[in-house]
């Protein structure tokens, strides 16, 4: 016995040391600043003697896959690259795009969009450079696409880079990037983040791929107010500022993100000061943020909880064919009601896909309003009524009784049980599936129920492909099937005149065109009532009291970073 | 007992085998990776196949399940897409020491769960030390005053810290013992991580925040194991061996401790033996609370994106500490029954 304690208390130490020891903070890598040396003026964490150091504490409920740009569609690691990397043009609080890398945002009045909308020419600021001192030039711009397009690079996305047949550099500071075809959604899908060439391409050169890059998960080397200095696997990142940086430095020493994946964890770190910014905070842990102290800030992002129907003859309720039916839908359940008592009225209801990008939603659209009465009215007109007295309406033989599904998100739950209750006194049965979130969403290939199209109503969160107002995935040749069973229209809707809309605007470079294109699929998605608008899904964070001149966005989030203080 | 050791290895290959099929089966059928490599997104179509391709996910299960096995070093592979597999594969395989790499983290598993290990270690081992030690002095006083008011006492206040859920008691401590104390104005415990940004990651703020922790993880099993101990300290106390030591002028202490104790502990040592395999695993419920990078989070977060080869590294290095510590389990026993003998 004493030997196995003696045992016990020897490992119970060298863990200790071993952990003490190995992960305190380390300098950037030397090897990956190049010829310039460090760039990451750094300060050790244990500073007790440095009170001034301004740490904040981000909370992010999930770790890093990567911190690369192009190999991740993460939100979470997207956050990063207003730290140690950039957008080319990046986005506000209002989610209107301003120049960061470039002079100017491409247009066809300054030159930067050709009259056949293929070409798109960029001018770079001329005093823009990486970590280590070393210029970033059109070249990286090159480089970035070439990586995106590379069969050999595992990247998540090659959109919309593999749209692109050449990108090519006139000077150091233009770049020149030429589109196969005219491609509308340029401005929202390209250039999220840079690669520094001169880090990656001698190992894409030597190995021919830069998947197993240390850069990857170590960009030591970056263009943003922070450089990367740190990430402990499942337990945190650090940041500290760049003194090399081109533009405003920033005001606060050090970003240090701890990953804690509890909610409930997190709002007690928010509570106890542990923490000075809190990420995905749930509407029900809103009120106690509150009462200790925080604020919280709530910015839209093109998302918005929808309801689909399965308009659909092989898939889908009968009844749901017919757009009357689908209008009582709307019209008996209160989504004012569910914002204001469910979601404490920090949302709103959506009355269009484009709620989140006023341009686009041109003429604003207004909800079908809360009126049981119009709907039992709607009901009768379309011949579904409840002869038998069993409190459900039916026609020729068929029940109105539907099958509506969503994941096991306490806030749809809680929706499905109102609705199910409202849709209950108009004389519509609906029967309500919480499924887990894998099992939902799992691909057509392995049964999953949403991409089967298996109930008459899904529910999930949803938008267009924000900033851009693009909606691809309605295409009818979207539908998943055995042949394509990487469809995405998993709404099963094939509208001929929605599709000539979709595939047209995704051409138009003329915003004003496309504006109109839009306006005319957005009073057709109304008109047809495809799609029942719940509430808006913004990005939700709270924010300690110490934590000053915070700004978000819905597409580059921590667009002021650098403007960031700390008070106490 | 050299030979009985080797005996039990070999035996255990052929098992690691058949428990690498089965799991990697199972595993290959919890989730598709890449259906959650776009973001908040549907992963569009083109990436999708481009990159189960790449990924190599779009072979059969058993060609992947041979890759894991041996590598694919001696294989080309169809990068591009046009249908002409062109370019060699360099895994290596698990029997040569690769256990591949992650799909999601993009380096090698066992880099991956080495950075891992040692957090898991240091709470689980802190832990376990606290439940034996603890349950020892709880068990033997509670057998030695066997239905006095401190044994029903104690036998009540575990009997609730065993009916709660570990995720409760960790919850409630962080919010007594962060929150409240703080809101109080009395020294209070760190909620998350492992120490505080702004002190630095030192020994003692490490210890500092382990105590929630630890104080979660060894207040179950605690329970079960003090009660377990006093259980077998009592029948072994009521034997006549015990009562010659007494009758012989033995001290108490001697008794208790050299007669009773040893061999009271065997069936405790086979508990303890089936346990710690099992803390290389980590606590998956407490780290997640506590925010502790632990093997449990580690395990937890790459089931959650189906990252097959880190999943299987894990579960195949529990497996093979079983299989050890089952053998070292056996050993410890003829070392504390001289009557066991394993060899003819």
């Amino acid at each position: 016995m004493r030997m196995r304690k003696s045992l016990m208390f020897f490992l119970v130490v060298v863990a200790l040391i071993l952990s003490a020891c190995g992960g305190a903070p380390t300098p950037a890598s030397p090897g990956e600043q190049g010829a310039a040396g460090p760039a990451v003026t750094e300060q050790p964490a244990a500073a007790p003697s440095q009170p001034e150091r301004k740490v904040a504490t981000l909370i992010y409920t999930q770790e890093f896959d990567n911190l690369a740009p192009l190999y991740t569609s993460m939100w979470f690691v997207w956050t990063t690259w207003q730290m140690n990397n950039h957008w080319a043009w990046e986005f506000d609080e209002n989610n209107e795009p301003f120049p960061r890398l470039v002079t100017e945002i491409p247009s066809a009045e300054n030159g930067g969009i050709s009259e056949d909308g293929r070409v798109i020419t960029m001018k770079l600021r001329d005093d823009i450079k990486w970590s280590d001192d070393t210029p970033l030039t059109a070249d990286d711009f090159i480089f970035t696409w070439e990586m995106a397009v590379s069969p050999s690079n595992t990247v998540a996305t090659t959109y919309p880079y593999d749209a692109i047949e050449s990108v090519t550099a006139l000077d150091p500071q233009t770049v020149v990037v030429t589109f196969t075809d005219p491609f509308a959604p340029w401005l929202a899908t390209l250039w999220h983040g840079i690669l520094p060439a001169h880090v990656l391409r001698p190992i894409y050169e030597a190995e021919g791929t830069i998947d197993n890059a240390d850069w990857l998960r170590n960009p030591t080397v970056g263009c943003g107010p922070y450089s990367f200095a740190e990430w402990e696997s499942g337990s945190y990142a650090r940041f500290v500022r760049n003194e090399n940086y081109w533009g405003t430095p920033a005001k606060i020493d050090e970003i240090f993100i701890r990953f804690v994946p509890d909610d409930a964890s997190q709002v007690a770190a928010l509570k106890a000061g542990d923490a000075d910014l809190g990420t995905f905070i749930s509407y029900a842990d809103v009120p106690g943020l509150k009462d200790a102290g925080l604020s919280i800030m709530v910015e839209p992002n093109g998302y918005s909880e929808w309801m689909f129907f399965m308009v659909n003859e092989e898939k889908g309720h009968p009844a749901l064919l017919d757009v009357r039916v689908r209008k009582a839908i709307a019209m008996a359940i209160d989504r004012e009601g569910i914002n204001r008592d469910l979601l404490l009225g920090l949302t709103k209801v959506p009355a269009s896909f484009w709620d989140a990008l006023p341009y686009y939603n041109d003429p604003p659209l207004e909800n079908y309003p809360y009126d049981p009465e119009a709907a039992k009215a709607l009901l009768d007109e379309a011949g579904w009524v409840d002869a038998n007295g069993d409190g459900v309406r039916e026609k020729d033989g068929v029940d109105l009784e539907i099958d509506h599904a969503t994941t096991i998100r306490e806030i749809r739950q809680d929706a499905q049980a109102v609705m199910q209750q409202q849709l209950a006194t108009v004389g519509i049965k609906l029967n309500v599936s919480p499924v887990d979130d894998t099992l939902y969403f799992a691909s057509y290939a392995e049964n999953g129920p949403a991409a089967r199209g298996e109930f008459d109503i899904q529910e999930w969160s949803d938008g267009p492909l924000f900033p851009d107002p693009d909606l691809y995935y309605w295409l009818c040749d979207q539908i998943p099937t055995d042949e394509n069973p990487v469809g995405e229209n998993w709404f099963y809707i094939c509208d001929e005149e929605l599709d000539s809309l979709i595939k047209l605007q995704s051409t138009q470079v003329d915003a004003a065109e496309r504006q109109k294109t839009i306006s005319q699929i957005n009073q057709l998605f109304y008109d047809q009532v495809y799609i029942i608008g719940l509430w808006q899904d913004p990005d939700v964070y709270a924010v300690g009291s110490r934590l000053k001149n915070v700004k978000f966005s819905g597409v580059t989030m921590f667009f002021n970073i650098s403007e960031w203080d700390l008070e106490e | 007992m050299g030979r009985y050791i080797l005996k039990r290895l070999l035996q255990g290959i052929p098992l690691l085998f058949f428990v690498s099929l089965i799991l990697f089966l199972l595993m290959m059928n919890m989730g598709d990776p890449v259906a959650t490599m776009g973001g908040r997104r549907v992963t569009r179509s083109s990436d999708y196949e481009r990159l189960r391709r790449q990924l190599g996910l779009d072979k059969p299960i058993y060609i992947q399940y041979l890759y894991w096995l041996i590598g694919n070093d001696w294989a080309k592979t169809d990068l591009d897409g046009d249908g002409i597999a062109e370019t060699p594969g360099t895994r290596h395989g698990i029997l040569r020491g690769d256990f591949g790499t992650s799909l999601l983290a993009r380096k090698p598993v066992l880099e991956v769960i080495g950075e891992r290990l040692p957090n898991t270690l240091m709470l689980m081992v802190a832990s376990e030390f606290v439940i034996i030690l603890g349950s020892l002095l709880v068990g033997i006083y509670s057998a030695l005053r066997q239905y006095s008011f401190m044994d029903n006492l104690l036998t009540a206040i575990l009997f609730i810290a065993y009916s709660m859920p570990i995720f409760f008691i960790a919850l409630i401590s962080m919010y007594v013992f962060s929150v409240l104390f703080k809101r109080w104005g009395l020294p209070y415990l760190p909620t998350v991580g492992m120490f505080d940004p702004q002190a630095g990651r030192t020994t003692a703020q490490v210890l500092w925040h382990m105590v929630l922790p630890v104080l979660s993880i060894s207040l179950i099993s605690f329970a079960a194991y003090s009660r377990y101990i006093r259980s077998t300290m009592l029948e072994v106390m009521s034997q006549d061996y015990i009562r010659t030591a007494k009758s012989k002028g033995l001290p108490g202490r001697e008794v208790v401790f050299i007669h009773a104790l040893k061999n009271a502990s065997l069936p405790i040592v086979t508990v303890i033996g089936l346990d710690l395999p099992l803390l290389l695993g980590g606590a998956v419920v407490t780290e997640r609370i506590f925010a502790w990078p632990g093997m449990g989070r580690l395990f937890l977060d790459h089931v959650d994106r189906a990252d097959l080869p880190v999943v299987m590294g894990i579960l195949m290095l529990i497996a093979v500490a079983v299989v050890v510590f089952q053998i070292i389990t056996d050993v410890v026993y003829a070392w504390l029954d001289p009557r066991i003998r394993y060899e003819k």
